[in-house]
């Protein structure tokens, strides 16, 4: 495994340099240097059906040395290209933020990054054109992993040895740490009947001070939001290597369906390592619109923001399937949405005792 | 209440009162009351609107005279007054003229004449005269020295304001060591906080007269201003015209008729008009005739078939003649009248006339005069019978099928009974009639068949009916006729201004050209790009006029703030009442922002580093008062300041966009050149390889003209490409110190003293590329030039 790894830090290494070589020969034929990248817009995602996931389509858009705007990006990309080989050769990692912060000690101004979006997403060009995970060149975000919490016993590759860990017995009330490159870990055991994703933070404590995760074999993984690409990875790898079911629960609204989406099905921005990062047969728990009007659960009002988003979701080819239409229109209907806590008003216990044990017996995962 | 006009009558003789205090105000006595209307209302202005005159003066006498003008101002403190000297080097005046020219207001010989001068009503020198002693109490000191004569004439004289007339104080004649010239000093109450504007008039005067040398010393300048000639071509020599038929007023013509010598019409407009000969006159008179007589109406002839009929008629109306004679002058009569299309009345008489000539000739007979009218008398109505299917026809003609039959047969007969009921037995009217005939009908159409003939409707009918009739061939009146009568002297104007008459000649004019003003402009102002435009005449009120204008932009000129505008009349800067001038209000209303200049707020003065100078030269330009500050609002005027600023606008508009593009272009040249090189760098680092050529990437991008060199075992190659999207021709001089050997290309090489000067002009198109290739024996050193390619554009790596 160890050295497995270090052939794909190589293999990084020698993509990026033949990323570099590339842009050199063009130069030396007199030609432009150009990079070309699939356009990242939601009109440009398609479903491919050998792995069931969504990925770029064939439009895509150029940066060109032709324009200031485009040489600039270029000079970036060398910048980072070099900066990256340089880390993967001594073996360091650094975070998106770190790598915004360098460009300021570079020599030549023009390759500074004027904001930190843009050299993520510089990174996540690179990733695309070089065809290597951010993690394989020691990328990482600054937001901790997320964290495990079930019957798992695996081990972990650190700076300072391996580690063996049960995600149960070993860890405290926070559970496992997820680590920025999931790929370090190898599973030994587990005892799990299917991986749960939970979204918020405190539903993920509910569940655990309920003991949900004992009593039906539940591995919880907690989202924080938005998953971290390593939670994205994790679930998969826990999906494929273990061959678990996986579930998504979440708040009932727009925003968290779009969490379930990219668990399952891949962001629009990193698209192109959909087959790396989803999760295509994860299915979604609730809040479903269904169990607002089912479970009468207290609730808001749909603001604009979240009616546009409802919206835009239809048009989503990520959601375009009988049970998402169907629902988002029924949520379009009654103008409300629920946070997973609104299940408390039926008793603290109600989630572990009655809605989560329902619900899986209805999807035939319990 | 009590009546006002009850009060008035109980003091009676209150009008004879009043006339005690009524009397003849001289002009000078006027003036001195109405110092502003003529520049003079500060000591501040006072002192500018002297040497304006002045030197308005000299430089009109000088061109006249066909001399170089070379004129001197002084000013200096003489103990509470300023003394202020002006000399030119013009023919001079004669002794005898000296007091009135300058001790007489309203003196001069410029009132009266249509030519382009800076001078117009004799006012301006003579009331800096007046402004003088009103205000320093001294007299005017005038030497001037005709060409020619051995002295010169001093005068020291004053005006006499109740008579507006020369008082001569002293006078005697002297030596001065000009050959010949005018000097005038005075001495006057004034200040200088007018510098600016004092400045500014001397440097404006020698923009627009680059023929001209001035030298100005006054006390604030160390050295003496002074203004070098930029050409020693004079402004061409103007030429006196007559009025242009446009451009008069009714009572200036009335006034006309009655000074003219000329007995005719005709003659009055030749004689007294330019740009009217024969054929014009002729073109005047008979639309003179329509709006005097009117037309008369043709009416369609008779078909053939009712040719019996008419000749019966003819027979039955002469008398006494013979049978056999008659009936020659029927046929014969009726014979030219049926071949004929249409007949008007005046028409008929001629031809009977003619007939009766013809006719009488070969039978022997006489056809008099009587016997003349009697058959006009019975054919006329016979033409005229069916008046209204005529008019139908040309209804019908005219009118758009949409209308109803029965409105249009409603409007033929009711024209056609206008015209039998109210034109008497010709049916001859003006186009006024024939235009209320048309309206009349439409009413009675409207009232009758609920038909509505609008506007458009008749003006159509009216001028196909005023197309169908013809010019009467009456005498006009005699000139003294006119001159007696408005009614008809308006119809003579009005026939004049809506005839097409050539524009009035320009040689009364002396524009200043547009390359002169553009030499002009360069010689005073340093900047990066000129523009002038030159319109050719127009006309306002009889008068000719040109309008010119230049721009200069960038270089040294002052960019903070609106550009600068500079006014000229006929040579003469304006230096006032800015705000007031038509030019000004011209300039606010373009909307510069399409020409590349600031605008805030898209109107008003312009902003940038530009001067833009307008010149409206004209024999008489309208200014707002006497005081010969802004030019009034004529419309005539501002089309054409429009117009030619808008005309020299557009070049400084390609000038700048060329010149932003190129700087757009160079700005990313210098990012990319910047940027690509670094780049290049980064990449051999990374790569490990050495650094990569960037100059056909760098060229590609630019669009450029790359030229490059490879030499190989002796080869040398030189490869010009083309990355632009047009045509390029650059002109490549390539200098060897060793003789090039085996040219392959359309290159010549001229060999100088050891040096070789390859020359090679190749026409590359389009993404093209063109080679060039020699062999040298040794180690040569090359240095290589090219040219007709913008330096922007072009990479040379050679």
């Amino acid at each position: 495994m160890a050295s497995d790894s270090k052939t794909a830090e190589e293999l990084a290494r020698e993509r990026l340099i033949d990323l570099a070589a590339e842009f050199y020969d063009q130069f030396d034929n007199g030609e432009i240097p150009t990079m070309t990248l699939p356009t990242r817009t939601k009109s440009n995602i398609e479903y491919d059906e050998d792995s069931n996931v969504w990925v770029y389509g064939d439009r895509t858009s150029t940066r060109s040395a032709n324009s200031v705007r485009g040489a600039r990006k270029l000079l970036k990309a060398a910048y980072t290209i070099e900066f990256l080989a340089r880390q993967l050769e001594e073996d360091r990692s650094s975070t998106l933020r770190e790598l915004y912060y360098l460009s300021e000690s570079w020599d030549a101004e023009e390759a500074h990054f004027s904001g930190q979006d843009e050299s993520n997403q510089l990174i996540e060009d690179l990733e695309i054109v070089s065809e290597v995970t951010r993690e394989d060149f020691h990328m990482r975000p600054e937001e901790s992993g997320a964290t495990l919490m079930g019957p798992l016993e695996l081990r972990e590759q650190t700076r300072r040895g391996e580690r063996e860990i049960h995600c149960q017995k070993d860890v405290g009330e926070g559970g496992y740490q997820i680590p920025n490159n999931p790929d370090t870990i190898e599973f030994l055991d587990h005892d799990i009947d299917f991986v749960m994703c939970v979204e918020t933070g405190g539903m993920r404590d509910r569940l655990i001070e309920n003991g949900f995760d004992d009593d039906y074999n539940a591995l919880i993984v907690h989202l924080k939001g938005q998953p971290a690409r390593a939670t994205r990875r994790i679930t998969k790898r826990l999906r494929n290597e273990l061959d678990l079911p996986v579930v998504v629960f979440t708040d009932g609204d727009p925003w968290s369906y779009r969490i379930f989406g990219s668990v399952a099905y891949g962001s629009i921005k990193s698209a192109h390592l959909s087959e790396y990062l989803a999760t295509p047969d994860a299915r979604f728990v609730g809040i479903q619109p269904q169990d607002i009007v089912d479970y009468d659960l207290p609730t808001d009002p749909l603001s604009d923001s979240d009616i546009n988003a409802l919206e835009s979701e239809l048009d989503d080819p990520r959601f375009m399937s009988d049970y998402w239409t169907e629902q988002i229109e029924l949520q379009l209907d009654i103008g409300k949405k629920a946070e997973q806590q609104a299940l408390a008003a039926r008793g603290l216990d109600f989630v572990t005792d009655e809605y989560l044990p329902t619900r899986l017996d209805e999807m035939g995962v319990i | 209440m009590t009546s006002f006009q009850s009060t008035l009558g109980d003091e009676s003789g209150i009008a004879e009162e009043l006339a005690k205090g009524q009397r003849e105000i001289s002009i000078a006595e006027f003036f001195e009351k109405n110092k502003h209307m003529l520049g003079f209302d500060s000591g501040a202005r006072g002192l500018v609107t002297a040497v304006k005159e002045a030197v308005d003066n000299a430089l009109d006498a000088t061109e006249e005279a066909g001399i170089q003008p070379d004129i001197y101002v002084e000013i200096s403190e003489v103990d509470d007054y300023y003394r202020l000297v002006i000399e030119d080097n013009g023919p001079g005046i004669t002794k005898e003229q000296v007091p009135k020219v300058f001790g007489k207001l309203l003196y001069g010989s410029r009132f009266h004449a249509r030519e382009q001068s800076r001078g117009q009503q004799g006012i301006g020198i003579s009331a800096a005269v007046l402004y003088s002693q009103l205000t320093s109490g001294k007299p005017a000191k005038i030497t001037s020295r005709t060409q020619g004569s051995a002295d010169a004439e001093y005068f020291e004289l004053v005006i006499d304001t109740d008579k507006n007339e020369p008082e001569i104080r002293d006078e005697k004649t002297t030596s001065w060591d000009r050959p010949h010239g005018t000097r005038i000093e005075l001495e006057m109450e004034a200040n200088m906080r007018a510098r600016q504007q004092l400045h500014d008039y001397i440097q404006h005067t020698a923009v627009v007269n680059p023929h001209a040398r001035l030298e100005l010393r006054e006390p604030g300048l160390d050295e003496p201003m002074k203004f070098e000639r930029a050409t020693d071509q004079l402004p061409q020599q103007t030429e006196e015209i007559r009025p242009h038929p446009h451009g008069v007023e009714l009572g200036t013509l009335l006034k006309m008729l009655g000074a003219t010598e000329s007995y005719s019409v005709s003659g009055f407009l030749q004689e007294e008009f330019t740009r009217v000969g024969a054929k014009t006159t002729e073109k005047i008179i008979d639309s003179f005739r329509d709006r005097h007589f009117g037309r008369e109406m043709t009416w369609k002839t008779p078909s053939s078939r009712e040719a019996d009929e008419l000749v019966e008629t003819i027979e039955d109306a002469v008398a006494n003649k013979g049978q056999e004679a008659t009936t020659a002058f029927a046929e014969e009569l009726v014979d030219i009248v049926t071949g004929k299309d249409r007949i008007a009345h005046g028409e008929l008489l001629t031809i009977v006339g003619n007939v009766a000539e013809s006719v009488g000739d070969d039978t022997g007979k006489t056809f008099g005069d009587t016997v003349q009218e009697n058959i006009v008398e019975a054919v006329w109505p016979v033409l005229t019978e069916d008046r209204e299917s005529d008019v139908y026809a040309i209804v019908d003609d005219v009118t758009t099928t949409q209308k109803d039959d029965a409105g249009k047969v409603s409007m033929a007969r009711s024209i056609a009974t206008q015209f039998a009921e109210t034109t008497g037995p010709t049916d001859r009217a003006t186009y006024d009639d024939v235009e209320d005939f048309v309206s009349w009908a439409a009413e009675r159409t409207k009232e009758r068949e609920d038909e509505t003939y609008g506007e458009t409707a008749r003006e159509k009918i009216a001028d196909a009916v005023w197309s169908r009739m013809r010019t009467v061939e009456d005498d006009v009146p005699k000139v003294r006729d006119i001159a007696d009568d408005r009614n008809i002297a308006r119809d003579l104007l009005e026939a004049m201004r809506e005839t097409d008459i050539l524009a009035p000649p320009t040689d009364c004019l002396s524009p200043i050209t547009s390359e002169l003003v553009e030499a002009g402009l360069k010689k005073e102002f340093d900047a990066d790009f000129y523009a002038a435009a030159t319109r050719d005449a127009e006309v306002h009120g009889g008068d000719p006029f040109i309008v010119e204008a230049g721009i200069a932009y960038g270089g040294d000129i002052k960019s903070d703030g609106s550009i600068d505008l500079l006014r000229f009349a006929n040579r003469v800067p304006l230096v006032y009442q800015r705000g007031a001038c038509t030019i000004t209000h011209v300039v606010k209303d373009i909307g510069w922002r399409n020409y590349g200049l600031d605008q805030p707020g898209g109107s008003g003065m312009p902003k940038g580093p530009a001067v833009l100078m307008v010149h409206v030269a004209s024999t008489n330009v309208p200014f707002t008062s006497e005081s010969k500050d802004a030019l009034a609002d004529v419309p005539a005027i501002q089309d054409e300041v429009e117009l030619a600023i808008r005309e020299a606008a557009r070049e400084l508009k390609s000038y700048l966009s060329k010149r932003r593009s190129l700087q757009k272009r160079r700005q990313k040249q210098d990012v990319i050149g910047r940027i690509l090189p670094q780049m290049a760098t980064k990449l051999s680092e990374v790569t490990g390889r050495e650094e990569p050529k960037i100059d056909g990437a760098l060229a590609r991008i630019m669009n450029n003209v790359s030229v490059e060199r490879t030499i190989e075992d002796g080869t040398v190659t030189l490869t010009v490409t083309n990355y632009s999207s047009t045509n390029e021709s650059p002109d490549i001089t390539d200098i060897l110190d060793v003789e090039p050997l085996g040219l392959n290309g359309e290159a010549n090489v001229v060999d100088l003293d050891g040096e070789w000067f390859v020359k090679w002009n190749p026409t590359v198109a389009a993404g093209e590329s063109e080679t060039l290739t020699y062999s040298v024996e040794q180690d040569a050193s090359f240095d290589i030039n090219v040219d007709g390619v913008e330096t922007e554009k072009l990479t040379v790596n050679a």
